[in-house]
């Protein structure tokens, strides 16, 4: 019997993309807690991955060892090997700073720095790179740019950040995180304190920056992941559960408690 | 199994889907009895009678209403997907095959018309026949849709070869009539466009079968099924040559 | 109307009506006190309070008293203002889930309601006698061990605020700063304390309030002087103290210009608050 759900996704997300992220066997303690069981898993070059799962299955968590921003906490451990492009990022000679470069985050809240919208773009690039001013300039247009904000903003830079609405804060985190050219952008729950329309906003830029970046976004909103990725993947208790084409999850999940997740029958 | 077993947090979506399901049920089984009410018009050739059936159609056209309403309902509202998107997804298509069983039931009704003026010259056994082999077609695909039972519809979707070859010899038989008799030419034409009907019947119950496939597993039924209507095969009928 | 709304009803009337009578009361005194001081001070103020030192007594003014207090409270301020801001930060930001800085917590706890004499009495013996000791008595109280003392008032509670005001910014706000690759210094200094300024500064000007007032701390360690100086080292008038002890005087001319004097700290007082209102309105958009 021939797939349909493979046949017609073959050309959005091709088996041929190489993955950009390895997850080897990862596993995840705190306070000795076991959150996360031997994931494995291999997130696409340049597609958007989603990661969906009730809270708790450790879906926020397997995000967060991605760019190693668990290890600012105490009493958190991560095992196992997450390659990216080919080298462990949980090895301990791996550059923190590189890796926060090649790794991008946007967090659940919207929460741009007490700055203005200029310097929110600008601080990072400042911290990372020696440019001068007119090419600082460049590259924050770009970033706002990218982020669809510069339209709206570009007759207010000066001004603080915090007098911006939820979505278009949001989108200034999105523009913030690219402004370092990122390879991987990780969203944790990006829309779920934003209202529908900024939420299709945010949801248009993931797929315009896709073309561009790796991305991984962990979604309660199981319609958002169905809207903008092109592979889920499904966690319960700290397990990968089943990972595949979002088109064949949606429409056909190789699992039951799969299925049983997405049609709304958690018991 | 189609999905879970397990019910939905929100008790009112089961509802909904289980109504659903009846609905069509009772849809199909209203379109089956008028097709055997047509059949019981034919033999009887009792015009008011046909009347009544033809008319009785449009019960069958107000449940499809009911039930596209409820998708698009169910679709906006609920927003189904996997398992419940394919339930839904094949109800409406179900519903639309449903509805063409209940023209063709139709169709035969009024047709019976013309025919009972006529004189009875001609045998009309083999549409009975015929009409009994589509019934049992569409109640059995529908107990499959009933009972969510894949294999059950793959069997009614290969057993559609029997009302084929069924519907191919009494069409060689009744071309046997005209030859003999001109004077039958009428009443066996009809009879020929009532058979045929009667063989598109059994054509919807393969539809129907595929989308309970579908509904299952997620997949398209394909492969190769016979067909067994040579009809329209390029090769000529033999005439004179009445299948046993 | 049911019996249960009926009840819930006068629960109601009831409850409404006892925090109103027990707020009523509070403000009562509050503006009784008010009343007072500004019957009796706004009377007593003339052009001589602010030009006369304390030495001509009922013919003189308080310039020196209301200078030794500004030196003195802005001398406490630099003192504790940094070194309360650098701890508070020190609690939230690098000790906030550590035993050390639970005990440190603690401690500061005790500071914050430790009696003010105490800390008077504290400053008399590592600052005042050692001083007096080294120099052979030439110099002993001084207006410098006076703002140390009033540095231990308002220390404890800058530290608290700042604590506190960092433990208000979002954890996340932390997080994407990080995940952006920049160092814990540079987020602490250029984020957070951006993040949490307006209310690190209340804390200040909150200390500055309470720090003013105080009259025991400055007992055994500024002492007190008639006449004007602007020299750290020299025993300094203030104005608490200068208040205190024209209210034990019999004379009550002098009376008067106490009352004077309490009316000019609780402006004081008052401009500060109103001060740290406007710059909290100012700053509307912040983090919910």
């Amino acid at each position: 019997m021939n797939d349909l759900a493979a046949a017609t996704a073959a050309p959005l997300t091709g088996a041929a993309t190489p993955p950009k992220i390895k997850v080897r066997d990862v596993h995840f303690y705190y306070n000795g807690y076991h959150a996360l069981k031997g994931i494995d898993m291999d997130i696409p070059e340049k597609q958007v991955t989603a990661i969906i799962g009730p809270s708790g299955c450790g879906k926020s968590t397997l995000l967060r060892i991605f760019n190693r921003i668990y290890a600012i906490y105490p009493k958190l451990e991560a095992k196992g090997s997450i390659e990216l492009d080919g080298e462990n990022i949980l090895d301990k000679d791996y550059s923190m700073n590189r890796l926060r470069t090649k790794v991008g985050m946007v967090f659940q809240k919207p929460v741009p720095f007490p700055m203005t919208i200029h310097e929110n773009v600008a601080y990072g690039i400042r911290h990372h790179e020696k440019l001068s001013r007119a090419d600082l300039e460049i590259r924050v247009e770009q970033a706002l740019r990218s982020a669809a904000l510069w339209d709206e903003v570009k007759d207010k830079l000066k001004q603080s950040a915090l007098g911006l609405s939820g979505g278009q804060q949001q989108r200034l985190c999105i523009a913030r995180g690219i402004a370092l050219r990122p390879e991987v952008l990780l969203l944790d729950e990006p829309t779920s304190a934003l209202d529908p329309i900024a939420t299709g906003r945010i949801e248009q830029l993931v797929e315009e920056l896709k073309h561009e970046y790796t991305i991984v976004i962990v979604t309660h909103n199981m319609q958002q992941a169905a809207r903008c990725s092109d592979r889920t993947a499904f966690m319960y208790l700290g397990e990968l559960i089943e990972f595949d084409n979002t088109e064949k999850i949606f429409t056909k999940p190789g699992k039951k408690q799969t299925e049983d997740y997405i049609t709304g029958r958690f018991g | 199994m189609s999905g879970s077993s397990k019910e939905h947090i929100i008790k009112s979506y089961d509802d909904e889907l289980i109504r659903l399901t009846g609905e069509l049920v009772r849809m199909g089984e209203l379109a089956v009895s008028q097709l055997e009410a047509a059949i019981d018009v034919v033999d009887r050739r009792d015009e008011r009678a046909a009347q009544h059936v033809v008319h009785n159609d449009d019960a069958i056209d107000q449940l499809e209403q009911e039930i596209s309403h409820d998708v698009v309902r169910l679709l906006a509202l609920r927003a189904p997907i996997a398992g419940d998107l394919r339930n839904v997804f094949a109800a409406l298509r179900i519903a639309a095959d449903i509805e063409r069983i209940g023209d063709y039931a139709a169709n035969v009704a009024k047709r019976s018309i013309p025919l009972s003026m006529a004189a009875p010259l001609t045998p009309t056994g083999g549409l009975a026949y015929l009409a009994k082999l589509a019934a049992e077609e569409v109640r059995e695909v529908l107990r499959a849709y009933r009972d969510r039972d894949a294999e059950r519809a793959y069997k009614v979707w290969q057993d559609d070869v029997e009302l084929d070859e069924a519907y191919t010899g009494y069409f060689r038989e009744l071309l046997t009539y005209m030859m003999e008799d001109p004077r039958v030419i009428t009443p066996c034409t009809h009879l020929l466009f009532m058979a045929k009907n009667i063989e598109r019947i059994g054509d919807h119950a393969t539809n129907i079968a595929e989308n309970v496939w579908f509904q299952v597993k997620g997949e398209p039924l394909t492969g190769q099924r016979d067909k067994r209507d040579l009809t329209s095969s390029p090769e000529p009928v033999k005439l004179g040559n009445r299948p046993e | 109307m049911s019996v249960i709304y009926v009840r819930r009803h006068i629960t109601n009337i009831v409850a409404l009506a006892l925090s109103g009578v027990a707020t009523l009361i509070g403000l009562i005194f509050l503006v009784w006190i008010l009343w007072i001081t500004a019957e009796n001070g706004f009377s007593a103020i003339s052009g001589s309070l602010f030009t006369k030192i304390t030495a001509y007594a009922d013919q003189g003014g308080l310039s020196n008293a209301i200078a030794g207090s500004l030196i003195m409270d802005l001398m406490a301020l630099l003192i504790c203002a940094p070194i309360g801001v650098l701890a508070g930060t020190y609690l939230a930001e690098y000790a906030s889930s550590t035993k050390l800085g639970a005990s440190i917590r603690f401690l500061n706890d005790i500071l914050l309601s430790a009696p003010s004499i105490v800390l008077g009495l504290f400053v008399y013996v590592i600052i005042v006698l050692p001083m007096s000791n080294l120099t052979n008595g030439a110099i002993s109280f001084s207006g410098f061990a006076g703002s140390v003392a009033l540095a231990l008032i308002g220390l404890p509670v800058i530290v608290r605020t700042t604590d506190e005001m960092l433990q208000l910014v979002p954890g996340t706000l932390r997080e994407a700063a990080l995940s952006l690759g920049i160092p814990q210094w540079k987020l602490t200094m250029q984020v957070l304390m951006r993040a949490a300024f307006s209310g690190i500064l209340t804390g200040i000007l909150l200390a500055l309030a309470r720090l003013a007032g105080e009259t025991a701390p400055l007992l055994f360690t500024a002492f007190g002087n008639n006449f004007m100086t602007l020299h750290p080292l020299d025993k300094m008038a203030s104005m608490p103290v200068t208040i205190y002890q024209y209210t034990n005087d019999p004379n009550p001319a002098l009376h008067a210009i106490a009352w004077a004097g309490a009316l000019l700290i609780t402006l004081f007082v008052l401009a500060l608050s109103l001060l740290t209102r406007i710059m909290f309105s100012r700053k509307k958009v912040s983090y919910e």
